[in-house]
């Protein structure tokens, strides 16, 4: 079973996407902004793609800058992307793109939350006040697994290709450098290091494990009758 | 002896036993197999039911444990308040009638644990579903936190001292894991109840920890704690009771944990169906080997019944009882046989009655024979009546067998057999008897022997004319008389006989018995015996009668006669055992010894200056002997004589036996120089012819033509006529049985050249004889003459 699954991963691969980077991008230019690095090395020195990392501030440095709203989208019955990040207080889109009826629910960390979306139909949830990781399944498909990261900054983001995510910082001081993963095999899933950031500047962070496989969110049946209508 | 019936019966009864033996062994291995099979059977199926029902435990259990996790309700009351997710989990629990249901939440502790127990005082008032309680572990930490990630959906769980199965599942929301569900079912005597009443069998669970046993639980009845673990023990090491049988199954697919099960049952709950069935068959076994030896006797019955009906039957045939046949209905071979024997019964009867017939009657010419006589004569001997009894013998049958052939003579005795069959349809006549050959015997009234007799004489008178050929048909008569001769039947048969033997000797036509005659006949049997010892024991003595030669009147030949001075009988006359001695073979002998000792005397008298022929007598036996010539003339050789001083006298029929070699060897001796001289001429049927081939030198005139020459003109003429025929011939005549001096004269005159007989000299042995030669009377009263001439 565990082998299939590792299987049917590796092949899927490819699917895992993530297009938009939240964080805005550092002008060097502009002078008031720090434009801090963050580059994600697996536990074996490769650079470590998709991986949220968050900046927190820990001087009580004024947050204000509101994210843009995300959507979190239902298609080919998975979770896309399988990692959101949203800030505290922002609203969460659902979208709906298939062509069946989803019932997304989450039953852990406090938001507990569930909704039955049809084709095409979007959905809105707005009472994420506090930071949480949520995990996400769908009551319908079973193999359908997404994650949802609440956190209280404006310093998010997911690495690219090379396994960096840029921040344009306002305020210098204190900040605690969070990455998360829900197959981070830590504690909380996460590692987070602090920095003094005054300058712009890169820092690095090492994965201390490997990533855990990812889910498949694909059914595991054979013959998937319900692609089908 | 054993009777047929006992042996067809022990046959059958043995056969029975062996088959009854064999099928009882057959069926004695095949029981005992089929006992073992079923027990390995039973055993087998208990062992693969209880495997199978933990199979499906295991599978039901883990199947639910994952179902029950992925149920919605139940994960979004998994980290809400603690009743609502107990009601939750009761709910699922419910549904399979789990003992155990367990929530443990992602950090590892038990959130919810509920247990159905039982209350242990008594089963039945808690009922089938038992009660739900919270178990004791809630809130605490999950002693198995290695089976959140295991691949195993089976495990044992023990909660104070009650073991589990158990399966666990992980509750997922997506790929998240929240936390953990786990459903169990006890190992308890419930479970060991259920497979007894399936399998018939003692179950006992047993976990060993360093060969340590935990007894989980078992079918205890009866019982206590440390039986069931000797009795786990006692299987473990294949050391089980003889009256149990038990088998061990581990089930493995709890982890490292091995649950025993050991099956066990008493031996006799299983083979006392087989035993019973055993006895059945026992019973059954019995009762058709009682029907068996019955049917068995039945059968032996059967078969020897008709077979002693049979064997009653023939030993009546044996005793002679032939008129009673056999019933027997049957259409098998038996029957077959009593209808054979019915047969043979019949063919008996008659061929006993021919065979009886021919024992009594001549087959010639059917009349009585011999059998039929004595038990006539013993009959009239017992009647005590007078009789007389007339034994007859045709004369001359042997020359007419030799010269016309057996079938003639044949045709002439049933001639015989005819005629005297006519006299005896006369009343005086009892009984007319064909002893064989030529020979008949009447038995007739004592008083009418004269009349018969002549009847006799009467009815032969006529010739008998056979293909052209005239038969005289004459017979001589023997007579013996009842009671006068004897009262023996035997005897008095042997003495017609003897009388019958006297009138052949003294060629008389009818005889009287008188005991005068008996001497020799009566003892003739032993003679044959004693003469084989005459020889070496020197009983025979050499006798020589002179011939005179009637020209000179000197006697110049002798003829050598054999007697026999039998110890006992005296003198033996050589008639009576010459005939013996050729019959028996013994005349090679007696004539060598004869000839012999005649060649002795002849050196002697030759020695004396006796000159003399001495004549043997030769037998027809002895010209057969293929060394007989080598003998003579060894013998003439050996004492130096003359051959010429020697005759061979053979008589008319030895030559006409066998005619050519006969002549061919007389010719030899001749050659030799010896006399031959043809005995008793004119009593036999040689021709002319062959007299004339014969190389002969004399004729010996027989004495019967002699003796009475003074009175028989006959007799003259014949003797005058055989004279002159063999002067004609060439040939010397001797005469013999010269009685009388007219005989000697006569023939004298008539030229005969020698004569013999009592007249001139009685045979006399050479001691009395020699004097008398030397001395010799004169018979021509030409003594004078003749002495001057012997001188």
């Amino acid at each position: 079973m565990k082998k299939y699954l590792l299987f049917n991963l590796l092949i899927c691969l490819g699917v895992f996407i993530i297009r938009p980077v939240y964080a805005a991008p550092c002008t060097k230019d502009s002078t008031q902004n720090l434009c801090v690095d963050v580059a994600v090395e697996n536990s074996s020195g490769s650079a470590q793609e998709n991986i949220v990392v968050y900046l927190l501030p820990m001087d009580g440095q004024p947050l204000t800058e509101q994210s843009p709203v995300i959507t979190i989208s239902q298609k080919d019955k998975a979770f896309a992307p399988y990692i959101s990040v949203s800030q505290r207080n922002q609203q969460v889109d659902f979208v709906n793109q298939d062509n069946i009826t989803h019932h997304i629910y989450s039953v852990n960390s406090g938001n507990n939350f569930a909704f039955k979306i049809k084709q095409d139909e979007a959905y809105t949830l707005n009472s994420f006040n506090n930071s949480a990781a949520i995990a996400m399944g769908c009551n319908i498909h079973d193999w359908m697994s997404g994650h949802l990261l609440i956190v209280d900054t404006p310093y998010f983001g997911k690495t690219d290709k090379q396994g960096k995510v840029s921040f344009a910082i306002k305020q210098p001081g204190r900040y605690q450098i969070v990455v998360w993963h829900p197959q981070l095999p830590t504690e909380k899933n996460q590692v987070q290091q602090t920095e003094r950031i005054t300058t712009s500047g890169q820092y690095l962070i090492s994965l201390p494990k490997p990533l855990l496989a990812l889910p498949s969110q694909e059914s595991s049946e054979d013959f998937d009758f319900i692609s089908d209508y | 002896m054993k009777s047929l019936k006992h042996k067809i019966f022990l046959w059958i009864v043995a056969l029975l036993l062996i088959v009854q033996a064999l099928a009882f062994w057959t069926l004695y291995h095949g029981n005992r197999n089929q006992q073992q099979a079923e027990i390995d059977n039973q055993l087998n199926t208990a062992r693969i039911i209880v495997s199978e029902l933990f199979e499906r435990r295991i599978d039901y259990l883990a199947a639910f444990a994952e179902t029950a996790a992925k149920d919605y309700g139940l994960k979004q009351v998994f980290n809400e308040d603690k009743r609502s997710l107990l009601v939750a989990l009761n709910n699922h629990r419910k549904r399979i009638n789990a003992d155990l249901a367990m929530a443990v939440s992602i950090q590892g502790d038990i959130t919810g644990q509920l247990l159905r127990v039982f209350p242990a005082s008594s089963k039945a008032p808690a009922g089938k579903e038992g009660k739900v309680v919270q178990g004791p572990e809630s809130g605490q930490e999950f002693r198995h936190p290695e089976w959140f990630h295991s691949e195993q959906t089976a495990h044992l769980y023990l909660i104070n001292g009650d073991l589990y199965q158990l399966s666990m599942s992980s509750l997922n929301v997506g790929s998240t894991t929240i936390g953990w569900l786990a459903f169990g079912f006890q190992i308890d005597e419930r479970l060991a109840n259920e497979f007894k009443s399936i399998t018939n069998l003692d179950t006992d669970f047993i976990l060993k920890n360093h060969n340590k046993r935990q007894l989980v639980a078992g079918t205890h009845i009866g019982k206590s704690q440390s039986q069931q673990l000797a009795m786990s023990e006692a299987i473990d090491n294949h050391n089980i009771p003889e009256h149990y049988i038990a088998t061990h199954l581990p089930i493995k697919q709890f982890d490292e944990q091995i649950l025993n099960v050991y099956i066990y049952g008493l031996r006799a709950n299983i083979v006392s169906l087989l035993q019973e069935q055993w006895f059945n068959l026992l019973s059954l076994a019995l009762l058709t080997l009682l029907l068996s030896l019955v049917s068995a006797y039945l059968i032996a019955s059967s078969i020897s019944e008709p077979l002693k009906r049979l064997v009653t039957q023939a030993k009546a045939i044996a005793s002679g009882q032939y008129h009673q046949t056999i019933q027997l209905y049957e259409k098998n071979e038996v029957g077959q046989l009593a209808h054979e024997f019915n047969e043979m019964q019949t063919a008996v009867l008659e061929r006993e009655k021919a065979i009886t017939h021919f024992a009594n009657h001549d087959p010639l010419t059917d009349l009585p024979n011999r059998n039929k006589l004595n038990e006539v004569v013993s009959t009239l001997i017992n009647e005590n009546k007078h009789f007389t009894l007339l034994h007859l013998n045709l004369r001359r049958l042997k020359e007419v067998n030799a010269t016309l052939g057996h079938e003639v003579g044949d045709e002439v005795i049933k001639e015989l057999a005819k005629r005297l069959q006519l006299i005896s349809s006369n009343s005086t006549i009892k009984l007319l008897v064909h002893l064989g050959g030529d020979e008949f015997l009447f038995v007739v009234n004592g008083d009418s022997v004269d009349n018969t007799v002549e009847e006799i004489l009467t009815q032969l008178e006529p010739s008998f004319l056979f293909q052209g050929i005239s038969l005289e048909l004459q017979v001589r008569i023997g007579v013996a008389n009842f009671p006068e001769h004897s009262h023996d039947a035997i005897k008095l048969i042997q003495m017609a006989d003897t009388a019958l033997h006297h009138t052949r000797k003294h060629n008389r036509l009818v005889q009287v018995y008188h005991s005068e005659l008996d001497v020799n006949s009566v003892e003739r049997l032993s003679l044959i015996n004693d003469l084989k010892q005459a020889i070496p024991a020197n009983e025979l003595e050499l006798h020589y009668q002179p011939k005179l030669n009637l020209k000179t009147g000197i006697v110049t030949h002798a003829e050598a006669l054999v007697r026999w001075s039998h110890p006992k009988l005296g003198m033996i006359p050589p008639d009576d055992f010459i005939y013996i001695a050729e019959q028996t073979g013994q005349i090679k002998a007696l004539t060598r010894w004869v000839f012999f000792t005649a060649m002795q005397q002849s050196k002697q008298w030759k020695e004396l200056g006796i000159d003399i022929n001495i004549a043997v007598n030769i037998s027809a036996e002895n010209l057969k002997e293929p060394d007989f010539y080598p003998y003579i003339c060894n013998t003439i050789k050996q004492f130096n004589i003359d051959t010429n001083q020697v005759t061979l006298e053979v008589t008319e029929s030895s030559v006409v036996e066998d005619t050519e070699s006969a002549i061919t060897l007389l010719s030899r001796f001749k050659e030799q120089g010896l006399k031959i001289s043809i005995d008793d001429y004119g009593t036999g049927y040689s021709s002319l012819a062959q007299l004339k081939q014969l190389p002969v030198h004399e004729l010996k005139i027989d004495k019967s033509f002699v003796q009475q020459l003074q009175s028989d003109e006959n007799d003259q003429t014949i003797v005058r006529s055989t004279i002159a025929l063999a002067h004609n011939m060439g040939l010397h005549v001797v005469a013999e049985g010269i009685e009388d001096q007219f005989s000697l004269l006569w023939l004298a005159e008539h030229q005969c050249e020698l004569a013999q007989g009592y007249f001139i000299s009685k045979p006399k042995p050479a001691k009395t004889l020699t004097p008398w030669l030397l001395d010799t009377p004169d018979f021509l009263q030409k003594k004078q003459h003749s002495t001057i001439q012997g001188d």
